[in-house]
């Protein structure tokens, strides 16, 4: 029976116990029992409970008494007192555990399905506090907000069996920051790339109202792909705005790593995306030097607040002269110049600056003086002068210039530092200009660089900051030039994004402008023409495309020296305009003309690049198979040094060199090619992207032609799915993966499939562009191969008939499409026996086509064999016996040059 | 008396909470926000610690003060325990090693019960005693709530200085009474506890 009923026991009560406890205790053992009975004779329980105290006191060998230490080693030996050990979550399976931390536990598993290798983390204690599982919840919502090929993905999360909270999110197996640029030996521009990939997670993450907290090297791995993965968003805190850099309540008390904390996180103050910012400058100062900036260790966190406070940041160039010298450190960083050092020293410390006002104001400001200074530009962190201005320029046209990598969220980054920007051009009118134009082409270059086609949400986003910007342009009546240049880039802008009216009404309120500041014959309206021109050619409006860039390029001419960037530019649009317009020949003149002026610099330009780019298209579609390749080889290492080595638009041009191999027939190499390409884009974009589904496309093709169907179709669906959910069911991008789904079908035989999938093919296009576009009349040719494969010669014939006035008006009369379509003509009245008639399509279109392409492209193949069995049956032996001999002549020609 | 339930009923708060010790109670929200941080933060790495213990890291002590100090050592370099007393500290540290090891217990007896083993067949004899220890714990932690509700400096008391290794001067120091209160404080709930444990068992 217990005695000491504590629910019949307040706390006056206890108190009184307590005192005749203490009492009685001063007493002899004996005379214990006679004093308690004098003191309260009345209460007997009151006796009995006192006494009973005094003997546990006189006892004294209760759990208290003994050693704690002991108990634990008990309880915390004991196996079965140890977390449960989970083998399986849902459909994973445990392979080990990958870190322990109070928080919880972070496995590496892997799905059973699939064998995919995941980390799984779950927290534990949970009940522990609210506080704990608010934090969990909070990491987990903030990794599933955010979608970023450097940020680790979060897959999945659940609860397990015993109640505990978990998720899955990406396993990254990598090395530390610091730690792979040490071991390999990292160059100060590598370990600026790496560090820039670090800000542009950090600048997504930010943008999605996302503060880290926790940067650190520890916390960054890098991959064996060079790619970069953030973790640990353990402490990030959510920020109601981009505004709002202020919190509430001091919370995230895990132990951040003072190191690399601001001194307003040291000294419990708000943080913000200004600490975020520090910390990256204590990477990079590490990076760059090969220490931290101050040491810490076994310091608290007041010693380390005095030392932040009184002690000057060393410049990261003299602590790297005495690191350099320590044998662990003798390959760091070393190979920068002193120059070149300076403007590391300003970067770095402007990023820890202590004042967080005078830091750089973002992340993006930082990534942008980070390119500054891999393209030997002026930073934007020191006082332009004219010394060192000069000094850049002497600089930068001695080195090749490396721009990097840019991506799309920096766009939307730099369009909130362009509205902001406007916002100062109006106050300080025509003396900003100059500074305003160089932001306009620094943005412009940005478009042509990334890439606008993530994510239609990302874009909407874009396009919101955009219409904010053409307000603030709008408001600039007193300085009609600038407007009239920020109406001009807003306008490639929206183009770029595919806004095609808003980028006619913003381009025509340009060259208006223009016209009536500078008269109709002048360098900026020339501009506006080719801007206009290119417009067109966006619009499909091709006569119009060339009939405008023509005469600006002729008037940039008259206007401006030779040798003028703007000449080359509106060279290199002609150019681009006529490879739309399908006159191969005229184009290719046009752009080995602007590439020549464009390589009169010396090192490569993205303008370069850009007419190469294009030069090496229309070789392709003209068949010159050759030429194209060699000159896409040339382009591979000029795209990875101005984009980065992982760039989508480097996996642009395996594409493209993929496509060569294509048509060649040379399909395990076109397949290489496109393995490695959507490598490259699954890794920038994620799995989930319409790049990614193009990529897919593209690869599938090449299987199709390997007669590997399953794997092929299995690509397409996967590539269809991804795209009609971002894109809906009608889109183009959704028709192109329906041709090749068709194609596949086509080869198999299966000419119903094939049908259904050329019927919606066609049925997009004409919803999207109409009976006119050729994109239409190329559906309704493959619906054709559909009739021709059934032999139903008379519909495929129709078909044919219908599409090549399309072909003509559209493009032209000697159009490769109106060849490939007579070609295809003449074959199904070759089928019909009308032989005369078949004769006069398959020359028309052999005639097209000879001039444009290779001989052996297949269409001339196969034209030249429907033209000797025409031949034989019109008796004109002679004629069929030229042709054979010119295939067979090709034919040793092809199998000479393979043996070669 | 019967034991707490795994977990349900205490979801909504750490065990103990509605007692928070006095001195503490009257901080803004924002100030026990931030208690609570700590405690999870504190919690957190004594439970790292205890885990490389439990792990046989031979450079790993098992005394909890021993821990609750190194946890200190670690924590008191990180900004977010700037602010934060180092007896402050301790008092907070001694409840998370209270929470760890009552988890333990309660865990343990759980799989006992679960895996209906005979606990004493097979162990040897360091082991022979280890039911009964973990069960002790268990009572000791609802006694010591019960403590809470007659006399919360007393259960604090008693915490901070089993579970924290607190001496009898920090703990003077941190209740703000004179040692001789708090050697008359701990005598009578000693003894009060160790009948608990005794009737319970």
């Amino acid at each position: 029976m217990r005695v000491l009923k504590v629910a019949e026991m307040d706390s006056a009560r206890w108190q009184k116990i307590q005192n005749l406890f203490h009492q009685a205790a001063d007493f002899p053992e004996t005379e214990q029992r006679a004093f308690l009975e004098s003191e309260c004779a009345e209460d007997p329980a009151l006796v009995r409970e006192v006494v009973i105290l005094l003997r546990e006191d006189a006892h004294g060998a209760s759990m208290l008494d003994g050693d704690i230490a002991q108990i634990a080693h008990q309880i915390l030996h004991d196996p079965a007192g140890a977390p449960e050990a989970f083998k399986e979550f849902g459909p994973y399976r445990i392979v080990k555990t990958l870190g322990e931390g109070g928080m919880g536990i972070v496995y590496l598993a892997e799905r059973k399905d699939l064998g995919s290798q995941v980390a799984i983390k779950i927290l534990r204690d949970a009940w522990l506090s609210p506080a704990r599982r608010e934090l969990f919840a909070a990491e987990q919502r903030t990794l599933a907000q955010l979608n970023h090929p450097s940020i680790a993905r979060l897959y999945d999360a659940d609860t397990s069996p015993d109640g505990s909270p978990f998720f899955v999110m990406e396993y990254v197996e990598g090395v530390p920051l610091t730690l792979y640029c040490d071991k390999n030996n990292c160059s100060v521009h590598g370990r600026l790339r790496l560090f820039r990939s670090v800000c542009e997670a950090v600048l997504y993450a930010h943008q999605h109202a996302v503060i880290h907290r926790d940067l650190k090297p520890s916390n960054v791995l890098v991959k064996n792909d060079e790619t970069i993965r953030l973790l640990d968003f353990g402490i990030s805190r959510h920020i109601q705005s981009l505004g709002e850099s202020v919190e509430k309540t001091m919370t995230g008390l895990r132990l951040m790593t003072p190191a690399y904390a601001a001194p307003e996180q040291i000294r419990g103050e708000q943080v913000g995306i200004h600490s975020d910012v520090y910390s990256l400058g204590v990477i990079l100062y590490e990076l760059l030097a090969g220490c931290l900036p101050f040491d810490f260790s076994n310091r608290t966190p007041a010693q380390a607040e005095k030392i932040l406070t009184q002690q000057e940041t060393e410049k990261p160039s003299a602590a790297a002269d005495r690191t350099v010298r320590l044998p662990e450190h003798a390959d760091a960083a070393a190979p920068a110049s002193k120059a070149e050092w300076a403007d590391l020293d300003v970067l770095c410390l402007t990023a820890m600056h202590k004042d967080p006002q005078r830091r750089y104001r973002s992340v993006e400001a930082l990534i942008r003086d980070i390119d500054h200074y891999l393209k030997g530009e002026a930073l934007e962190a020191q006082p332009d002068t004219l010394a060192y201005r000069f000094r850049k320029f002497v600089t930068r046209n001695r080195q090749p210039v490396a721009a990097v990598a840019l991506v799309f969220t920096l766009v939307v980054g730099l369009v909130i530092f362009f509205t902001v920007r406007l916002a100062i051009a109006r106050n300080a009118a025509l003396a900003e200009a100059a500074r305003t134009q160089r932001i306009q082409k620094f943005m412009t270059n940005l478009f042509q660089g990334g890439d606008a086609s993530a994510a239609p949400a990302e874009s909407l986003r874009v396009i919101t900051l955009l219409d904010r910007g053409v307000q603030e342009a709008q408001s600039l009546n007193a300085e009609p030039e600038v407007q009239a240049d920020l109406y001009e880039t807003l306008g490639t802008i929206y183009q770029k994004l595919g806004k095609l009216d808003e980028a006619n009404t913003l381009l025509n309120s340009s060259f208006e402008e223009r016209k009536a500041l500078f008269g109709s014959d002048a360098a900026p309206v020339a501009e506006s023409m080719v801007a206009l021109g290119l417009l067109r050619d966006d619009q499909a409006r091709l006569p119009e495309a060339e009939r405008m860039v023509r005469e600006g390029l002729a008037m940039s001419k008259r206007r401006l020296p030779p040798n003028h960037p703007a000449v080359a530019k509106a060279t290199s649009a002609l150019g681009k305009v006529l490879e739309d317009r399908g006159s191969y020949g005229e184009a290719i003149k046009t752009l080995d003309e602007a590439v020549r002026l464009q390589s009169e610099k010396g090192a490569p330009t993205p303008e370069l690049a850009v007419s190469l780019f294009e030069l090496a298209n229309t070789h392709f579609y003209a068949g010159h198979y050759d030429v194209s390749e060699s000159i896409n080889e040339r382009l591979l290492p000029m795209y990875r040094q101005i984009y980065g080595e992982r760039h989508p638009r480097v996996a642009d041009i395996l594409i493209n060199l993929g496509a060569i191999k294509f048509d060649l027939g040379h399909y395990p190499q076109a397949e290489s090619y496109d393995r490695q390409a959507l490598e490259m884009v699954q890794a920038w974009y994620g799995k989930d992207n319409p790049e990614t589904a193009s990529d897919l496309t593209l690869l599938a093709r090449a299987l199709v032609r390997e007669d590997r169907y399953d794997e092929a179709v299995d690509l397409l669906q996967q590539s269809l799915t991804i795209k009609e959910r971002v894109y809906g069911k009608v889109h183009p991008t959704v028709a192109s993966t329906l041709n090749e789904m068709g194609s596949a079908a086509l080869r198999q035989h299966k000419n119903d499939v094939a049908e259904q999938d050329f019927l919606r093919m066609v049925d997009i296009y004409r919803q999207v562009y109409g009976e006119h576009h050729y994109l239409f009349a190329v559906a309704l040719s493959n619906l054709g191969s559909v009739y021709s494969g059934r032999e139903e010669w008379t519909r495929a014939e129709k078909i044919y008939r219908q599409v090549i006035p399309i072909f003509t008006e559209s493009q032209s009369a000697n159009h490769i499409n109106t060849g490939i379509a007579r070609i295809k003509l003449g074959r199904t009245l070759l089928r019909q026996n009308r032989f005369a008639e078949a004769e006069a399509e398959s020359r028309a279109g052999y005639e097209i086509l000879v001039k444009q392409m290779d001989a052996n492209v297949s269409w001339l193949v196969n034209a030249r064999k429907d033209l000797a069995e025409e031949y034989d049956a019109l008796k004109q032996p002679e004629q069929a016996a030229r042709l054979r001999a010119e295939a067979a002549a090709l034919d040793t020609k092809i199998s000479d040059s393979a043996k070669k | 008396m019967t034991a707490r339930s795994p977990r349900g009923n205490l979801s909504e708060s750490p065990p103990g909470a509605p007692s928070m010790e006095p001195f503490e109670a009257g901080l803004p929200v924002a100030g026990r926000n931030a208690l609570d941080h700590l405690f999870s933060a504190t919690y957190e790495e004594l439970r790292r610690l205890a885990s490389s213990v439990r792990r046989g890291d031979p450079s790993a002590t098992l005394n909890p003060t021993a821990l609750v100090n190194e946890a200190w050592m670690k924590m008191a370099k990180s900004p977010a325990l700037a602010a934060t007393s180092r007896l402050h500290f301790k008092r907070i540290a001694a409840r998370a090693m209270r929470q760890i090891l009552i988890e333990a217990a309660r865990r343990r007896n759980a799989g006992k019960r679960g895996g209906g083993q005979d606990v004493t067949l097979s162990f040897d004899d360091s082991y022979q005693k280890a039911p009964s220890c973990g069960e002790d714990l268990l009572r000791l932690d609802s006694a010591l709530d019960e403590l809470a509700r007659m006399n919360p400096r007393q259960a604090t008391l008693v915490e901070s200085r089993f579970f924290g290794g607190l001496d009898i001067a920090e703990a003077a120091a941190l209740l703000n009474v004179s040692e001789a209160t708090v050697l008359r404080d701990w005598r009578a709930a000693k003894a009060w506890l160790a009948h608990e444990l005794r009737e319970a068992g």
